[in-house]
């Protein structure tokens, strides 16, 4: 079919860096679902950044005489068997996941956990699926093997074996999220090259002489980020679940750190005893900041869909 | 006589109808004021370029529209019936028994999980009531009138098991199965091969005499609607613009957009100096920019006056039913025009004769099939190869165009990507500029691979979304360093005026680009880095009629300017005649004749070359064609004929050797020389080809 | 000379449910006077004419003027239409004279061509009037004649032969017993490329039979 001559819109010269930014923030928020993803997951961040002035407590701070206690105006979500305050535990342990990742007692890094995480197994993961999927033959045959032997281990069985071998702290949750997210993720960016390897601008690149690598990553790359990105997103959640699962089996960041998985695990005891807050705020929680990722990439998604 | 007095009412008869549709803007308008009227035994085109509204029209027709499609305005009438307005449940009924509707794509049609037999017979069981036992025979019977070999066999296949040209057989089968008055084709020989296309059509002309049908022939090649109507609506931004009898349009053709359609169509039988082809200026407007109150046309026409650009032109009677959609007609004189200023440039004469560039010979590239066998998968299986190419050889002088011609699967693309390295050959030589072409990419020197360059055929997938138009012309600039770092960027934007866009498209994204100045990007990109020899592999196919003309003077000035060799692939012979200086016709991986292009479209002809040629629908109604068809479809590559490839295909072995052409089904084809420059693959002596009239005879 | 050859393929046809408002419309639009009715799969189920929509007058003294007008538009095909079974039709395989005989015999305008139930064409009398012209070759320029012979063996041939010694063909031709005479045949053909005289001489010459009529046309 032929393609259509059609007068399109133009622009004269380089639109700048503002208006770019103008014009992706104005599609996103024209997605309802992505609008009320980002506000949820907004709400995590901006509590987690401004921690400290949210709160009077710390997390740590324990109060015997205050143990297990429900919401009341000293504390605004209740306390847990120690006394310490959930809504305190709750945005420290936000600042954990997605804000700070502690390295050592004095070093820390911006983005947290689940952040980092994501983003090593992205650059790995991405890799080995560039790899796959544009030079193909025994290369392609070897790397798909490998991920899926690394798949064929159920993801929480993964993550102990990971954490029992190296042990739990911060960093290693880190680089346990990001094996486990590899495979996946590889997956994905193969599939997605294996499709774009075929259009004549890869053809012209390679007319070009460009090594692999540039076709990997500068050709074939930006034009996958679409689902890449959406994947993402998915995975700071699921990461995010698997924290609160490794926690929950104690095999989570080392205490008193707050995470929320521990905070789960710890006040799972006392739910039917008559104080389930400390284990309802923190399982909400997640919940909420896993559906409100995944709102936010659904929202993506319809948006880049309706583009093309 | 007897036409005359019994005056028939028309089949269809649709006035002044306006379709729209619904979209987040608000209704666009995507045809209006569209009027004509089909009777029994007539085929009426529809012709216009894609985004006209043609295939609006022709789904509009049977409310075909979809959710947020309707017609707003306006009469269709079938057998006095009126549509417009009808209940679906009535529109269904009228569809199943008396309008049947043939695509563009046959697998639209047809279940790909249900055999044709039972496909066939649905429809006599389930809207005649007819018993399975007689729909079945019913259904032998259709597939016979539509020339379908083994028609008894081919009922118990599947969709997929039968060629493209089969299942569009099968689809019309289909569809007249239930002897509708009105059948309508939206491009039903788009996709096919041209000796299968011609095929079809031969069917369509066929059916039309004894079905009676009435015909709504929806296409954009000026050619097929020479060849198979008799009357013709041209279709501009939505709207009707002329309409008259097939000669008279193209004879005499009152609209000046009409006009420009017909000086852009290349002819078969033209040469590359003497005439030109002339692209219409400026663009089609987008639905949301199409004026109410002036004539649609103006903003391109050569002629526009100020009344144009302010009075809506009505569909008028010119001449004995020509209608046209223009206040001038009568003052028009299409043999008077001048081509304006700067639409087409000065082309110095062409180079003398030189010395060859690339040459090429038994040039082998097999692909290995996998096999299914289970020895395969030990290794120890017998090795399958689809010949892609099999001993091709030819050479080029410098500064000269070969055109590749051949149908698909011949072996034209294969070819192109060998020499260019993207695949690699299994056997033979090839020379470039004193380097050896056979080796892949991986292995060639940057200043081999800076001197080979291609135009690809998609104008969709030719850049790469993700960067601006200046970054990727830039690329090879910098990769090769053509011109020194400060110096890129006057250089693209030098390119860019090359191909004949202003320095503004160096910030623009590919999506904000239409399907043509993608390709001339393209070229621009091609012609960066001042290659010797630069390869197109379809550059036009995908391209609208105007548009193609454009984008060939653009590849003739920059080959003219810059001394380009060039290889030209395309199938369509009236394109590759234009522009070629030789022409290389290809058949199932091997080149079957090749020479300057004057002598290939003239006798002596290497049999396919004749078919081939006959095939080729020309924008001429009055001129005379030889008519000689193909049976059956091209071989399996994997499998191909022994001897000379062509003879299970070959109409003239029969008739022109002894012993029925028995030899050439064993031995293969020497090569015999007609001229110097002439070859011709074939066991027919010279002399005999030479006695064979020319496919073609214009009026 | 058969009806499939001469009849009028993809006629215009109604279903049952059409009103007779729309039904006029369309007869009014396409100018034909029958309206075959159809069920699914072009299924012939009756036959609307222009006779049959025009209501009988006693039924309408009956109606006073509301009732009228509803009745009118409530009417549909199906309550106005010559029912199946009393629908004379032909079948495709018979000849012309065959569909002239049934339409006189029955004084009906129009046969509906039916096969196995499902109508395939109409052939009407304004087509059978067309035929019978070409038949004798009106408006075709050259030399007619009538000539009137015994009513004997051979005295067609006598004709046939006349003309064939003389290599001019014979375009069209018809032989009827003539009106009123018994024992008498009327032959009338028509010759082209033939002189009038020459014509007419030869066949003067032939014995026993009498020329009565010559035109040019």
């Amino acid at each position: 079919m032929a393609v259509s001559e059609q007068a399109i819109g133009q622009p004269t010269e380089r639109p700048s860096r503002l208006s770019r930014m103008r014009e992706g923030a104005r599609t996103l928020l024209s997605s309802k679902t992505a609008v009320v993803g980002l506000v949820i997951v907004g709400f995590w961040v901006f509590v987690a950044i401004f921690a400290p002035l949210l709160t009077p407590y710390t997390p740590t701070e324990q109060d015997y005489t205050a143990q297990n206690q429900g919401p009341s105006a000293d504390h605004l979500l209740g306390t847990d068997s120690l006394g310490r305050d959930i809504w305190t535990r709750l945005i420290y342990g936000a600042q954990v996941v997605l804000v700070m990742l502690p390295i050592s007692e004095t070093f820390w890094l911006p983005g947290g956990v689940a952040i980092w995480g994501v983003a090593i197994g992205l650059l790995i993961g991405a890799t080995l699926g560039l790899i796959g999927g544009y030079l193909g033959g025994w290369i392609d045959e070897v790397v798909m093997r490998v991920l899926d032997a690394m798949m064929a281990f159920p993801v929480i069985l993964l993550y102990m074996i990971i954490i029992a071998a190296i042990g739990a702290s911060a960093t290693n949750v880190v680089l346990a999220i990001a094996i486990v997210g590899i495979p996946g993720i590889a997956r994905l960016v193969r599939s997605l090259a294996l499709d774009i390897r075929t259009r004549d601008y890869i053809r012209a690149a390679e007319l070009r002489g460009e090594s692999i690598w540039y076709i990997m990553f500068v050709e074939i790359l930006p034009n996958a980020r679409g689902p890449i990105i959406i994947d993402a997103m998915l995975r700071v959640g699921y990461a995010i679940f698997a924290m609160g699962t490794l926690g929950f089996l104690g095999l989570g960041l080392p205490p008193p750190s707050p995470d929320w998985g521990s905070m789960v695990a710890k006040g799972r005891q006392f739910i039917l005893s008559g104080s389930p807050w400390a284990a309802l705020w923190p399982s909400l929680a997640i919940a909420s900041l896993v559906v409100g990722l995944n709102l936010f990439a659904d929202g993506l998604r319809e948006e880049s869909l309706r583009y093309q | 006589m007897t036409e005359d007095i019994l005056q028939h009412s028309p089949i269809l008869k649709l006035e002044d109808v306006a379709i729209s549709y619904e979209t987040r803007y608000g209704d666009v308008e995507a045809v209006r004021q569209v009027s004509f009227e089909v009777h029994r035994a007539t085929t009426f085109g529809v012709v216009g370029e894609s985004g006209c509204g043609k295939s609006t029209v022709a789904f509009g027709i049977v409310d075909f529209l979809g959710a947020n499609g309707k017609i707003v305005d306006g009469s269709i009438k079938f057998q006095g019936r009126e549509l417009v307005g009808r209940s679906e449940a009535d529109l269904r009924k009228l569809r199943g028994d008396q309008i049947a509707m043939v695509y563009q794509d046959p697998m639209q049609a047809l279940n790909p999980s249900v055999t044709i037999g039972d496909q066939l017979s649905e429809v006599l069981t389930t809207h005649r009531g007819i018993a399975t036992g007689e729909a079945w025979k019913k259904s032998i019977d259709m597939l016979n009138r539509v020339y379908m070999p083994d028609s008894a066999n081919v009922m118990k296949r599947y969709p997929h098991q039968i060629s493209g040209g089969q299942q569009q057989r099968v689809v019309i089968a289909m569809a007249l199965l239930n002897n509708p008055a009105l059948l309508i084709m939206d491009e039903p020989t788009t996709a096919l091969d041209v000796t299968v296309e011609a095929v079809v059509l031969d069917l369509i002309e066929d059916l039309k005499r004894d079905f009676d049908t009435a015909i709504v022939y929806i296409t954009h090649d000026l050619g097929v609607v020479a060849r198979v109507c008799d009357y013709v609506g041209v279709m501009y931004a939505g709207e009707m613009v002329e309409t008259g009898s097939v000669e008279a349009i193209y004879d005499n053709p009152q609209h000046p957009y009409t006009q420009g359609l017909m000086r852009c169509v290349p002819r078969l039988g033209t040469t590359k100096e003497s005439s030109r082809l002339y692209p219409i200026r400026g663009r089609v407007p987008a639905p949301k920019d199409r004026p109410k109150g002036a004539c649609i046309f103006a903003p391109r026409c050569d002629y526009a006056t100020d009344k144009c650009h302010s009075e809506h032109p009505q569909l008028r009677d010119i001449q004995n039913g020509h209608r046209a959609r223009c206040f001038y007609s009568e003052v028009i004189d299409p043999d008077a025009w001048e081509p304006p200023e700067g639409l087409v440039a000065d082309v110095p004469p062409a180079l003398g004769a030189e010395e060859d560039l690339i040459q090429v010979s038994d040039l082998q590239t097999y692909y290995e099939q996998a096999s299914r066998s289970v020895l395969s998968l030990v290794g120890l299986g017998e090795k399958q190869y689809v010949k892609a190419v099999d001993q091709v050889s030819f050479s080029i002088p410098k500064g000269k165009t070969l055109g590749v011609v051949g149908e698909s699967g011949c072996g034209k693309s294969t070819l192109a990507k060998t020499i260019v390295g993207l695949e690699a050959p299994s056997g033979g030589e090839a020379h470039f500029l004193g380097f050896d072409v056979t080796l892949p990419l991986s292995n060639r020197d940057l200043k081999l691979i800076q001197e080979l360059q291609m135009v690809f055929q998609n104008p969709d997938s030719t850049m790469n979304p993700s960067y601006t138009v200046g970054h990727q012309i830039a690329r090879p600039l910098e990769r090769f360093r053509t011109v020194t770092k400060d110096s890129v960027y006057d250089e693209v934007i030098r390119l860019l005026n090359a191909v004949r866009l202003d320095g503004s498209y160096y910030h623009r994204l590919p999506r904000q680009l239409s399907g043509g100045e993608k390709q001339r990007v393209g070229i621009a990109r091609a012609f960066a880095s001042r290659p010797e020899l630069v390869l197109c592999d379809e550059p036009v196919s995908a391209l609208d009629v105007s548009v193609q003309a454009a984008v060939l003077n653009l590849l003739m000035e920059i080959q003219r300017e810059y001394g380009t060799t060039m290889m030209f692939i395309a199938h369509d012979l009236s394109v590759v005649r234009f522009f070629s200086d030789y022409v290389a016709v290809m058949y199932l991986g091997h080149v079957v004749e090749i020479g300057p292009a004057e002598n290939i479209y003239a006798p002596p002809y290497m049999p396919y070359t004749e078919a081939l040629l006959s095939a080729v629908p020309i924008p001429d109604p009055t001129a005379e064609q030889k008519h000689i068809r193909l049976e059956g479809t091209v071989p399996s590559a994997l499998n191909p004929p022994s001897g000379c490839v062509f003879h299970t295909r070959c109409p003239r072995r029969a008739e022109m050797l002894p012993d029925g052409g028995r030899i050439c089904e064993v031995e293969r084809p020497p090569w015999q020389h007609n001229t110097d420059e002439h070859r011709i693959y074939c066991h027919i002596p010279l002399e005999e080809l030479r006695k064979l009239d020319p496919v073609v005879t214009a009026v | 000379m058969f009806v499939r050859d001469y009849m009028t393929k993809h006629p215009v046809m109604v279903e049952p449910t059409t009103s007779t408002v729309e039904a006029q419309g369309i007869m009014a639009e396409t100018k034909i006077r029958h309206l075959p009715v159809v069920e699914t799969g072009k299924r012939l189920v009756g036959l609307v004419t222009r006779e049959r929509l025009r209501i009988p007058p006693a039924k309408l003294s009956s109606l006073n003027v509301w009732e009228i007008t509803r009745f009118l538009s409530n009417l549909t095909a199906k309550d106005v239409m010559v029912k199946g079974k009393d629908v004379i039709t032909i079948g495709p395989d018979a000849t012309l004279e065959d569909a002239a005989q049934t339409m006189a015999k029955h004084k009906i305008g129009c046969l509906p061509v039916v096969e196995e139930g499902i109508i395939i064409g109409i052939l009407t009398e304004v087509d059978l009037l067309v035929q019978l012209a070409d038949l004798l070759g009106v408006g075709v320029p050259g030399v007619r004649v009538t000539i009137r012979v015994p009513d004997r063996l051979g005295e067609f041939a006598k004709i046939t032969s006349a003309i064939a010694s003389r290599n001019w063909g014979i375009y069209a031709s018809g032989a009827i017993p003539t009106p009123k005479q018994p024992q008498s045949w009327d032959i009338v053909i028509k010759v082209r490329h033939a002189p009038k005289e020459e014509l007419i001489e030869v066949l003067q010459g032939i014995e026993g039979q009498q020329v009565i009529d010559v035109r040019e046309t």
